[in-house]
């Protein structure tokens, strides 16, 4: 397992945001972790990157256990994230932005920013102007390819199709897809559950800070339950 | 409805931006020559600005270079050092008055009880403030935004009020009898008819008495120029990329490798250092200190010569410090309105200008982005730098 979440508890004050979550990924995989809103997915995120302590349990990133390594720290390793809503560096050029990326490293910058341009034609067009100025979706570019400046062993990405049009989250997906292919271990956290199932090799299903299912995504796909509570088919009108 | 070709506000505003712009375009595009060209005639008119002439016009009812000194002096390089916290690393300091008073203090109980000479207190001071910067930093820079300002807040006021109440340092009385730094030479600038038409004759620049301001201005210049390199080189450098990626976004900042707990402690030390710097340079030409020299209104003063000014762009923020200091001593003539239309002068200017007199680019960037122009000011009590170990139950 290149990736392997052992139980952990977070809590933000008195409040225990993720109670007991365990999630594996392998090597090479597309997981996904989908849930409505509220249910950990994003603090699970955060915990696997440094960003929230945990209370409980135990994080193993290729075979070491970095639960207590600071979040900087844990980008050296090789875990890199997109976070959510976009958090990019609005005042710095997209290039800038980039080169963020490589902050921590030494070592070919230029060959990482090609690829990266590469990836998302959109960017090298754009390269001079200011990250806060672009659309939604060319942000959302710009936070999956700094994370890619990053080398990640494994890409952790929090909601990229959050408030995107249709045909710009098609085309998110199958970048994330293509990022995999290339040999990079994709974890994703999604709402848009129908869209991560589909690329997915495994998905977990979150509710309310605990694992309430983990199969094949594909199995999920077909799981009644499933497609009842979060992909808007069956019986049952929740969303 | 608000017509914006019509709204004269408007119009100022925009011509003003555009010009203001259009200058920035101009000095990034300049050839280095003229870069030099530029400090080189700043730094004439720097040396030749306590004149008589210019005094006359500019303060007619204060002592023109002992103004220069201090308040503009002293103002000036304060900013520069609040600016590294705010400007650039994005921290709101409310408590930045601490320093300046541990710099005082520095200079007071070091010249007066142990007779250090004023070089070995600067160095001293600049040292022991970066350290109290360390020292206030390490328990508190893991609170963000508003919940750091009033930690900070909280600091300037703990230490007037515990120089208030020390003994050892004569409580409410201060310190008196702080002496000047000694006299490098008592070379004079010659008596002829240039210098004299400049109001320079006769002054001896290196020779620090009780009467003329003219020497403690040019020694302060010199550590202006000296914090302006020093400063502008960090923020050139890997240092001020990790300070601008915290200041826009610190948990990017964080997943991007950036130390950020590090990077925040040296701000708040250099901050501090520069800060304890003006402190002891004002203890020397001052005689004596009382704590109440060290308000927490200086505080807020120094805050607004930034955002005045334009946080994060140095020529902007000496300029705003300028103005802060000098528009109230160049209106004494109104007496007990003084503070009235220097408060209304305030206003206008922010209501003219919201981003500053001097913003630079990249901070018009972040505010049109909306995270305010004093980076991620959100406030939450994050504990996203390092897990302790009593935080996890195996």
């Amino acid at each position: 397992m290149l990736l392997e979440i052992k139980d952990i508890h977070v809590h933000y004050g008195k409040i225990a945001a993720l109670k007991g979550v365990s999630v594996d990924v392998d090597e090479g995989e597309i997981v996904t972790l989908i849930g409505a809103n509220g249910a950990g997915k994003s603090t699970t995120l955060k915990t696997i990157s440094g960003l929230r302590p945990l209370s409980a349990g135990r994080i193993v990133f290729a075979g070491r256990d970095i639960s207590k390594v600071a979040g900087h720290k844990r980008v050296l390793m090789g875990i890199g994230q997109a976070p959510e809503g976009r958090g990019i560096f609005p005042g710095m050029t997209v290039t800038e932005n980039l080169f963020m990326g490589a902050y921590a490293r030494k070592g070919n910058v230029a060959k990482d920013l090609k690829e990266v341009f590469d990836l998302f034609p959109r960017l090298a067009e754009r390269k001079d102007q200011a990250g806060g100025t672009m659309s939604g979706g060319e942000q959302q570019m710009l936070a999956i390819g700094r994370a890619l400046m990053t080398q990640p062993k494994v890409l952790l990405l929090d909601e990229p199709s959050m408030g995107l049009a249709p045909k710009l989250i098609q085309q998110i997906f199958s970048i994330i897809e293509e990022i995999n292919r290339r040999g990079t271990t994709v974890l994703l956290v999604e709402q848009n559950a129908q869209q991560a199932l589909q690329i997915a090799h495994r998905a977990y299903v979150l509710e309310t800070g605990s694992v309430v299912k983990s199969a094949e995504a594909r199995a999920l796909l077909d799981d009644p339950q499933v497609r009842a509570a979060y992909l808007g088919g069956g019986a049952a009108p929740a969303i | 409805m608000n017509n914006s070709s019509t709204d004269p506000l408007t119009r100022v505003r925009g011509a003003y931006s555009s010009a203001s712009d259009s200058v920035r375009d101009r000095w990034s595009d300049a050839p280095g020559w003229a870069r030099w060209l530029v400090y080189l005639i700043l730094i004439v008119v720097a040396l030749v600005l306590p004149a008589d002439g210019i005094g006359n016009v500019m303060s007619p009812y204060t002592d023109w270079p002992t103004l220069l000194f201090f308040p503009i002096g002293g103002y000036i390089l304060l900013a520069i050092g609040l600016n590294v916290v705010v400007g650039q690393a994005g921290l709101l300091d409310l408590g930045y008055v601490a320093f300046f008073a541990i710099g005082g203090y520095t200079m007071a109980v070091f010249g007066v009880k142990f007779g250090w000479s004023f070089w070995e207190i600067l160095f001293a001071g600049v040292i022991l403030s970066a350290l109290s910067g360390i020292i206030l930093g390490a328990p508190t820079l893991r609170l963000r935004g508003d919940y750091l300002a009033i930690v900070t807040l909280g600091f300037g006021e703990i230490v007037r009020i515990t120089a208030n109440n020390t003994d050892y340092i004569g409580g409410p009385n201060g310190i008196g009898g702080i002496p000047h730094p000694p006299t490098l030479t008592e070379w004079m600038i010659p008596e002829n008819g240039f210098f004299d038409s400049l109001g320079l004759g006769g002054v001896s620049p290196f020779k620090y008495g009780a009467l003329d301001g003219k020497p403690y201005y040019y020694l302060m210049l010199v550590l202006i120029v000296l914090a302006i390199i020093f400063v502008k080189r960090l923020e050139n450098s890997r240092v001020g990329r990790a300070w601008a990626s915290i200041r826009e976004d610190e948990d990017a900042a964080e997943l991007m490798g950036v130390p950020t707990f590090k990077f925040k402690l040296a701000a708040f030390a250099i901050g501090a250092a520069i800060g304890g710097a003006t402190g002891v340079m004002y203890g020397s030409q001052a005689v004596s200190i009382i704590p109440t020299n060290f308000p927490f209104i200086l505080s807020a003063t120094i805050l607004a010569a930034v955002v005045l000014g334009g946080s994060g762009n140095l020529p902007g923020v000496i300029l705003g410090a300028f103005l802060v200091a000098w528009i109230p001593e160049r209106i004494r003539g109104l007496a007990e309105y003084r503070i009235l239309v220097f408060g209304g002068v305030l206003v206008l200017l922010m209501a003219f200008r919201p981003e500053g007199l001097l913003p630079s680019r990249r901070r018009k960037a972040e505010l049109a982005e909306g995270t305010g122009g004093m980076g991620t000011m959100g406030a939450e009590i994050g504990g996203p730098v390092t897990v302790t170990a009593g935080e996890v139950k195996e």
